[in-house]
């Protein structure tokens, strides 16, 4: 009993140290050890008991948890994924890893449910010639979630199913070995966080709440639902890219540690620089700015972005992913929002025709409407879109900003007319853009200024930029700028600047509305919001 | 100048109507005055067109011009506008804007005739727009309401919105005035809205309702018939044009443009009886039914 006597030494150095300690500590600390050493009594009886039935066990072999993976041995063997378990390779001997989603005991058999990502299959362990009682009792008291490797025949089965993802077959496991094992309490069970809002309710069965899973964003990752999104949401970006790459456009980096705010120092953080101080950067603005006056025409930059906003709505973020574009035109900024557009509705169509399976296990938890487009996008101006509103009873002044009950009033009308979830407003009031929007020629109330939204939320704000350095520093003045801290970016324009235009998107804003999900932290892996800083 | 003088006393009317000092009044004046250097813009042009024609087509300037006969061709223009508060409700300074969701697989003919008669009548801004449920359209259909007009990035500049959409839909729809109109549904119903727009039904109720029974003929019994039925309606088509130049009498309508539509899309042209032939060929004098022959190819 080596080990028990090493636990008594322990008790015994312990029992040293705390002799200076309170009574109360140290009565605490020895009843801890006193369990700790029941508990290591106990373990070495059942693995006596495992030990005395080993010896009439035909299947030892077959079963048991594997040394840590330390790069010993390169074995040669193929692993199928799950995805890929199909009649076609019925009868087959495969090998396979994936976690214990869901174990179920009952008598000689016992059910697996094996899965992987967000595809799953059913295995058996069935007491036979290939399996012993001691193997299926293994079998059944592997704890969820841990990581196993299994050799098993494929086998088609009669009926569907309906439970897995994989439904036309099923594993008959002949070897089984834990390579990873998780511990046996989680602080929430997956099948929980994934059922659909209210039916938990009906059945009396428990659901997750947002911050449990934002706490435990592990393992909420891995159910079938985040899976899927945050697949799409790579999909977005990629989509992104490769759209406007074949526009011509050049990916840029662009700093976030920047030393002035671009649009006045209310919404952004402060950090200590040396003996200076420093901002985040709310939007690579200025950088896609004096790249396009470098003579880079067509930018876009995908990157942190930050607001140091305190508000805690359901769309709102302190740090998110932000795709930027940037762009020069030729003669009216139209072409613009026409090359953004099209990015967005290429994006839209790519995602409708290569994620069809990621929307749709999205939608089996959270129901929504597939999302609908125009092609050409629709757009609207202010004034008319004012006037929609004003039809349906809204009082609003001309120039005055949409608020956001007015943006998703205006959203719903647009459907109602075009059937679409995304269009363009244009011609936004000048008062209410940042002080680089260029004024419109015909009406100076009004500026060459858009927003797009998607089922009724702002998705992107964007406007042809001021590009020559007198009207710049008129506009900063009139916004009571501080010339001196937005010296270097008016500066660029004073040799030779072309006219340009862009705006920027909210990545996960964009997942969120795509999918017709009700909050942004949904779509973000790690969200930071004014409560949250981890995980 | 004496339009000038008329714009200033209808807006001021207006505000004292509401009873109440509008700050927007002077805004509306001007885009007032803007609308009606537009408007005399485009009389110029339409008179213009109306001199190089010699077809028919003069029958239906007429038709409108005769209910105005007592005022000036100024204000005949000047009507032409208020015409349009009068028929979809009271200006809200924005775009009117008529949507229209069409089935791919049908294209609606008479409609994009009765386009091509509004673009003439009033500043039309068209589009065409592809919805998300259908996956491809052909490029002529993408490109039905003819080239984009060079001043379609200023949507304020125009009278009316045409916007057509290539949708799944079952039924052709029509979707105008969201707050106060249910979507009308079906061809015949939107084509009878839209040549209110261009020119008022006959006040004979008699007349009127020869209009409307052939445009039900046409979309009931030519679009929709068995060739039984069509080469009835054709020896009736025949038999009402040995008597007048136009379905209804001496006036090119609603009916013209319908059965000719129905009659091209059954396929029953090249078999038509002569007095048929003859009508089919003053419509396409007229020259608003080109782009419907481009679709059939």
């Amino acid at each position: 009993m080596k080990f028990r006597s090493f636990k008594l030494q322990n008790l015994l150095i312990a029992t040293e140290e705390q002799q200076a300690q309170s009574k109360k500590a140290l009565k605490k600390q020895q009843k801890e050890a006193e369990k700790a050493a029941r508990k290591a009594e106990k373990q070495a009886m059942a693995a006596s008991e495992q030990q005395g039935a080993d010896e009439d066990d035909f299947a030892k072999e077959r079963y048991g948890v594997s040394a840590m993976v330390q790069s010993q041995q390169k074995l040669d063997r193929v692993l199928v994924r799950v995805q890929d378990l199909s009649p076609e390779k019925a009868d087959q001997l495969i090998w396979l890893r994936a976690r214990i989603h869901t174990s179920r005991a009952k008598g000689k058999q016992c059910f697996l449910v094996l899965r992987q990502q967000q595809f799953n299959v059913q295995a058996l362990v069935a007491v036979g010639d290939r399996a012993s009682k001691q193997m299926v009792k293994f079998a059944a008291n592997i704890t969820k979630e841990s990581i196993v490797d299994v050799e098993a025949v494929v086998r088609k089965v009669e009926q569907k199913i309906e439970s897995c993802s994989q439904q036309d077959v099923e594993l008959h496991i002949e070897r089984i070995f834990v390579i990873s094992q998780a511990e046996a309490r989680l602080p929430l069970q997956l099948e929980d966080a994934v059922r659909p809002d209210g039916e938990g309710e009906e059945e009396g069965r428990a659901t997750v709440n947002q911050d449990t899973r934002l706490d435990n964003r592990v393992i909420d990752l891995r159910t079938t639902t985040s899976q899927a999104i945050f697949r799409l949401q790579s999909g977005v970006c990629q989509l992104f890219r490769d759209t406007l790459t074949k526009k011509g456009f050049v990916e840029i980096q662009t700093p976030k540690i920047i030393s002035a705010a671009s649009e006045g120092g209310a919404n952004v953080f402060t950090v200590s620089y040396f003996k200076t101080s420093a901002y985040l950067a709310q939007s690579p603005q200025l950088y896609k700015q004096m790249c396009i006056c470098a003579d880079f025409d067509k930018v876009f930059c995908v990157g942190p972005v930050f607001r140091a906003e305190d508000s805690n709505t359901h769309r709102h973020l302190t740090e998110f992913v932000g795709l930027d574009i940037e762009m020069t035109f030729n003669y009216h900024y139209h072409e613009v929002i026409e090359s953004i557009t099209d990015t967005m509705v290429q994006i839209f169509k790519g995602l409708r025709d290569n994620f069809q399976t990621e929307i749709q296990t999205v939608s089996k938890q959270f129901p929504s409407e597939p999302f609908k487009f125009l092609e050409p996008t629709l757009r609207l101006e202010y004034t008319e879109g004012v006037a929609m509103l004003r039809e349906a009873g809204v009082e609003m002044g001309d120039e005055d900003d949409l608020s956001t009950p007015n943006e998703k009033l205006l959203g719903r009308l647009v459907k109602e007319k075009y059937d679409t979830d995304f269009y363009v407003l244009d011609k936004y009031p000048l008062a209410v853009r940042p002080f680089y929007t260029m004024p419109d020629p015909n009406n100076p109330k009004y500026s060459n200024s858009y927003d797009m939204f998607m089922r009724g939320e702002e998705i992107l704000s964007g406007a042809q930029r001021v590009h020559d350095p007198e009207l710049l520093t008129q506009r900063a003045v009139h916004h009571q700028i501080d010339l001196e801290k937005i010296k270097s970016y008016i500066d660029s324009f004073r040799f030779g600047a072309p006219p340009h235009g862009g705006g920027g998107i909210g990545l996960e804003r964009v997942c969120m509305l795509y999918l017709g999900l009700h909050n942004v932290r949904q779509t973000s892996m790690f969200p930071r919001d004014p409560k949250r800083l981890t995980p | 100048m004496p339009m000038y003088q008329q714009g200033d006393s209808r807006s001021s009317e207006h505000a004292l109507q509401n009873g109440e000092v509008d700050p927007a009044v002077s805004a509306l004046e001007a885009r007032q005055d803007e609308i009606l250097r537009k408007l005399y813009e485009l009389k110029a042009a339409v008179e213009g067109l109306a001199k190089t024609v010699t077809t028919p087509d003069a029958d239906l300037d007429v038709t409108v011009s005769s209910s105005f006969s007592s005022q000036s061709s100024r204000s005949i223009m000047l009507e032409g506008s208020t015409d349009l508060d009068t028929l979809l409700g009271e200006d809200l300074g924005a775009l009117r804007d008529i949507v229209i969701n069409a089935n791919p697989a049908r294209p609606p003919l008479t409609l994009l005739v009765l386009h091509s008669l509004l673009s003439q009548r009033y500043r039309v801004l068209s589009t065409v727009h592809v919805h998300s449920s259908v996956s491809s359209v052909p490029p002529q259909l993408q490109s039905c309401l003819g080239p984009r007009h060079p001043d379609s990035y200023a949507r304020h500049l125009f009278q009316l919105g045409f916007t057509l959409i290539w949708k799944d839909v079952p039924k052709l729809e029509m979707k105008f005035s969201v707050h106060n109109m249910c979507p009308i549904e079906g061809e015949a119903s939107v084509a009878r809205f839209l040549f209110k727009l261009l020119a008022p039904y006959p006040s004979d109720p008699a007349a009127a309702t020869l209009v409307d029974s052939w445009v039900d003929t046409a979309f009931f019994q030519l679009a929709e018939g068995s060739s039984k039925e069509r080469a009835a309606v054709l020896r009736a088509l025949n038999s009402a044009l040995g008597r007048s130049p136009w379905l209804s009498g001496p006036e090119f309508s609603l009916a013209d443009v319908a059965c000719y539509c129905c009659v091209l899309q059954s396929c029953a042209a090249s078999s038509a009886p002569a007095n048929v032939q003859r009508w089919m060929k003053s419509c396409e004098n007229l020259g608003h039914f080109s782009s419907t022959k481009q679709l059939l190819q």
